[in-house]
């Protein structure tokens, strides 16, 4: 009780300031988060839930399945989990590394003295202030394999319209070249932030030692920029792996469903005829724990105590 | 087994609390039927027409209704058609936030009605006349023998096609048959210069194909799956070789707007297709003249009787509305002859009523051509689930057009899906 | 410093004309699939499909459609308070929340952090039908602090992060000094340091405007047409089947200047903003 109060005391214009927001994530994410674990532990859907049709309250008839749902999932008896995962996987590591590459190296030019910068970065940052289910759908328009602006370009200079978006690899390709377009801005904002911060003796050591540009590049800038590299890293890595908007608005609905990702999947199990809650809360809190799995693991590796 | 048991104590329950209940009253011999003068109340209206070319007719009707039935107010809400029915399923799920009477695509009908969303309309004010809708607008509504919607707009695939290139490739007649569509296809291209057709690749576009064939999804009678069926495999190999060798080359993505617009600009000489597209198609330089759209039935498959989907909007009342009188007389203005004949005049679209044909309604070349399809639509497999079979028949229908899965492993595949997605005491049908 | 300018700046004219030559192209990738809508908004409704129209047939009539023929005025207005109240909560939010992260060692502090990294991972998406009851429990569906609330939650946790790094590079003796003078820690956060964090507000407000400006998953689930904002009410312009591109592109221009507008404001800021936090080593 001492102990209580002593610490309330040193503590409580912390815990104020924290309080709203505690307040607020609990409510609204952590209690349906909760919830949807304990969906996901029964064979609730939408014929079995509980109702409020007007007056008439009709209780639930669901049942607890215990672990019978992870089993279907992880044993690959439901027969999606796996390929969804492998490519969830491809997706969100080609995503990273594309976005996280052209930024850096974005952000290096920029970050030289250059006439016009500030067009370069406003351009370059642009597609960040644009709405992105709107970026899908100019993509989704600039790709159409018989009427779309690329195969116009091309065909100037007399190459035949390529089908951009028929077939799964060409699409697997299309999601992520747009997924990178939407996630390039942020990382150069970011990169270039880092990079600011290095002082500029590094440099004119590295210099005077007579590193090359690349050398210079390897030894001083990449790892002066690696709080910031594993910070960005990690998010878009979360993001990637639920970006949810890009694989549906720019494929549309007839697909081989081979372009799914995990998000993708557990939401058509959701929103397409009878819901299946259950089934889709075991995907999300899956997802949930693949992402913890990975960031404990990677936050060992990377993020300093300082950071989180 | 125990799934199935669940919901039909479910939905036996619903029936019972349904019957009793009824803040204002229902029934036949309630205030709507013997006294509709006196029923007041504000109710909330769900349209999902398109806001621009559509909404205006609708929104002029629902004056009409308020002069007529002062006391009762309608608040219109224009919700997109691609995301009514999430929204429509959580608001009626929670009896927070759901409309009174909601437009409802056809095909979600018996999902509605076997969750208990949708109120029964058998003997209630809203359904009128119900021997003047068309059987298939009809059919639509109907969920195992009771009525959960009322028919405002019908429509079916029927075959459209471009007189004038079908005359430059010397075809005399749209084509009866799928092989006959292929053979007038590479005539067009042989002789006119242009794709025969454009395959839409949706799903939905597939059960012509099925239903020339004899084939479904599934039979809920038997509780069997046939989509797997030697009649379905062989319409889905029909399919094939109509996207291999009729139609002009498919961007599964784009492939609805592709469609439109190399079909309204003379680049492929038919099409399958809705009635909701002809306005579309009457803006495209190949139609400039409407007489040159010529509309005839989905061709037919072995069993030589061609058939389409019927598709359209039905009428829903929420079970859960406060004002179930004030919604009954609502839904039965909104899908009166009068109103349906108006909407025809105003929107093009075909109405649930046969009476609605007027002569003037019928002046406009698109009515008229599809009024002479209609008798080859019929009712899409009523199972609650219907919707949820889309997803896996949609992806393997892809796999097969594009040639990774052969149409028989690609509907194997779906049957084993469909056999998740349904109830447990279906079979796959051998 | 003279030696240093000099030595950076001795590139080649060939190396300068690569570099321009590489943040050029780089450049026109970004903006051209923005500019392509544009484009496209001024033509007719075939435009998408053949683009020479518009320069043949160019028109205004896409957003006449838009802006005068559709309730335009009230979606952007609820669009407005929707976007500019979740930029003041979750400013409010994330700042408090960054601030006693950064400086105060308080028991559930790691916790805190972790879940915000969690609330990031779970896709809510699945559970939004029981997000949907607890909005109508709370009273909350169907109203602006309730899609505020909604927003906030997505947009907090990472801006806290941001902001949390962003407090650790301003001095802590700075809080000192104003402790010795008598200001309370509210006191200190709120006339100290939040002046000197406006960089990093700047950017938590972009963040968080454009969490809510265009979202349309929550919105058509929660708001009734009343309500609508503009990406739902831009929605109600396709028919059953497919989207009608010619209203898409000119509704998708006009929900695109103001979130341009908002970081034009910002941008100047962004760079300095956004990662402070990585720079402490």
């Amino acid at each position: 009780m001492q102990r209580l109060r002593r610490s309330w005391e040193r503590h409580w214009y912390a815990w104020a300031m924290v309080g709203p927001v505690v307040v607020v994530i609990a409510v609204l994410v952590l209690y349906p988060l909760l919830y949807g674990l304990f969906l996901s532990f029964t064979d609730a859907n939408e014929a079995n839930v509980a109702k409020n049709i007007g007056a008439n309250h009709i209780p639930a008839t669901f049942h607890l399945v215990g672990l019978h749902n992870y089993w279907q999932v992880l044993s690959g008896a439901d027969g999606h989990f796996y390929p969804r995962l492998v490519w969830t996987i491809v997706w969100t590591v080609g995503c990273v590394a594309f976005t996280y590459g052209i930024g850096v190296g974005l952000a290096v030019l920029l970050n030289r003295p250059i006439r016009g910068k500030i067009f370069y970065r406003l351009a370059l940052i642009l597609p960040w202030a644009v709405p992105n289910f709107i970026g899908v759908y100019a993509w989704r328009l600039m790709l159409n394999g018989q009427y779309g602006v690329f195969n116009r370009i091309i065909g100037l200079v007399g190459i035949p319209g390529q089908a951009w978006l028929d077939g799964e690899t060409a699409q697997k390709v299309a999601v992520i070249i747009v997924n990178v377009w939407l996630g390039v801005p942020f990382m150069v904002v970011a990169l270039l932030g880092g990079l600011q911060s290095i002082p500029a003796e590094l440099h004119e050591a590295g210099e005077m030692d007579g590193a090359s540009p690349w050398q210079r590049f390897r030894s001083i800038t990449l790892p002066s920029l690696r709080p910031v590299s594993s910070t960005v890293i990690l998010l878009g890595t979360i993001w990637t792996f639920n970006m949810f908007n890009v694989i549906y608005l720019l494929l549309g609905q007839n697909t081989t469903g081979s372009t799914d990702i995990l998000v993708t999947y557990g939401y058509n199990l959701v929103f397409n005829g009878v819901a299946n809650y259950s089934m889709g809360s075991t995907y999300g809190i899956v997802v949930l724990l693949i992402l913890l799995g990975f960031s404990i693991f990677y936050g060992r590796r990377q993020l300093k105590e300082e950071q989180l | 087994m125990r799934r199935a048991l669940i919901a039909a104590a479910t939905l036996s329950a619903l029936a019972l609390t349904a019957t009793a209940c009824g803040s204002s009253g229902s029934g036949a011999g309630s205030t709507a039927a013997k006294n509709p003068g006196q029923v007041s109340g504000t109710i909330t209206y769900w349209d999902t027409s398109d806001a621009k070319n559509e909404a205006p007719a609708y929104k002029a009707l629902i004056k009409q209704f308020e002069a007529k039935y002062p006391k009762i107010k309608v608040q219109y809400q224009n919700v997109a058609f691609a995301s009514v029915e999430a929204k429509f399923k959580s608001a009626a799920q929670s009896g927070k936030g759901a409309p009174d009477v909601v437009r409802t695509d056809v095909g979600l009908i018996s999902e509605y009605a076997s969750l208990g969303y949708a109120q029964k309309l058998d003997g209630t004010a809203a359904l009128s006349d119900k021997g003047d809708f068309a059987p298939g607008a009809w059919g639509t509504t109907q969920y195992k023998g009771a009525t959960y919607g009322i028919p405002q707009v019908t429509d079916t695939l029927g075959l459209l096609y471009n007189k004038a290139l079908f005359k430059k490739a010397g075809i005399a007649k749209p084509p009866t048959t799928w092989d006959a569509f292929i053979a007038d296809a590479k005539q067009l291209k042989a002789r006119a210069g242009v794709d025969g057709t454009y395959l839409n690749p949706d799903p939905y576009f597939m059960l012509p194909f099925l239903f020339g064939e004899g084939a479904d999804l599934a039979d809920p009678a038997k509780k069997q799956i046939t989509v797997n069926s030697p009649a379905a495999v062989k319409a889905a190999t029909t399919a094939k070789k109509v996207a291999d060798e009729a139609s002009a080359k498919i961007d599964f993505a784009n492939s609805y707007n592709n469609m439109q617009a190399m079909f309204k600009t003379g680049k492929v000489g038919m099409v399958i297709q809705g009635p909701w597209s002809t306005a579309d198609d009457y803006s495209g330089s190949a139609f400039t003249d409407k007489a040159n759209l010529g509309i005839a039935p989905v061709p037919a498959g072995s069993t030589g009787k061609g058939q389409a989907p019927t598709g359209g909007h039905d009428l829903v009342v929420y079970a859960g509305s406060k004002h179930l009188d004030a919604s009954y007389l609502f839904t039965k203005f909104m899908t009166s002859s009068a109103s349906e004949a108006f909407i025809a005049e105003k929107n093009g679209t075909l109405p649930g009523r046969t009476s609605a044909y007027t002569p003037t309604v019928l002046k406009q070349p698109s009515i008229a051509g599809f009024q002479a399809v209609l008798p080859t639509a019929r009712a899409r497999v009523a199972l609650p689930q219907v919707g949820s079979l889309f997803t896996p028949l949609g992806q393997d229908y892809t796999k097969i057009l594009q040639g990774q899965e052969s149409p028989q492993a690609g509907l194997d595949h779906s049957a084993a899906e469909f056999k998740k997605l349904l109830p447990s005491d279906f079979t796959i049908a051998k | 410093m003279t030696a240093r300018k000099r030595s950076r700046n001795s590139r080649g004219p060939g190396a300068s004309a690569a570099l321009h030559l590489t943040l050029a192209v780089a450049s026109l990738c970004a903006v051209f699939p923005v500019l392509w809508l544009l484009y496209l908004s001024f033509g007719p409704s075939g435009a998408w499909a053949s683009p020479g129209q518009v320069l043949s047939h160019g028109t205004l009539g896409n957003y006449a459609d838009v802006l005068f023929r559709s309730d335009f005025p009230k979606w952007f207005l609820n669009t407005v308070i929707i976007a500019g109240g979740t930029t003041a909560v979750g400013v409010f939010l994330a700042a408090t929340t960054g601030y006693a992260v950064s400086r105060m060692r308080f028991p559930g502090r790691r916790p805190l952090m972790w879940s915000f990294l969690i609330t990031q991972m779970f896709p809510m998406i699945v559970l939004i039908v029981p997000l949907y009851r607890l909005m109508t429990d709370l009273g909350l569906l169907d109203s602006f602090p309730g899609m505020i609330l909604v927003y906030s939650t997505i947009s907090v946790p990472f801006c806290a992060w941001m902001l949390k790094g962003y407090f650790d590079t301003i001095p802590v003796s700075l809080d000192e000094a104003g402790q010795m003078d008598g200001l309370t820690p509210f006191g200190t956060f709120y006339r100290i340091v939040l002046p000197l964090a406006r960089p990093g507000l700047a950017v938590t407000a972009f963040f968080n405007f454009m969490t809510a400006w265009a979202e349309v998953a929550y919105a058509s689930q929660f708001l009734s047409a009343d309500h609508f904002t503009l990406a739902v009410g831009i929605g109600t312009f396709a028919e059953a089947q497919r989207p009608d591109w010619a209203l898409m592109t000119a509704a998708a221009v006009i929900i695109t200047i103001p979130a341009a507008v908002v970081y034009l404001l910002v941008q100047r800021h962004m760079v300095s903003g956004l990662v402070a936090g990585g720079t402490k080593s």
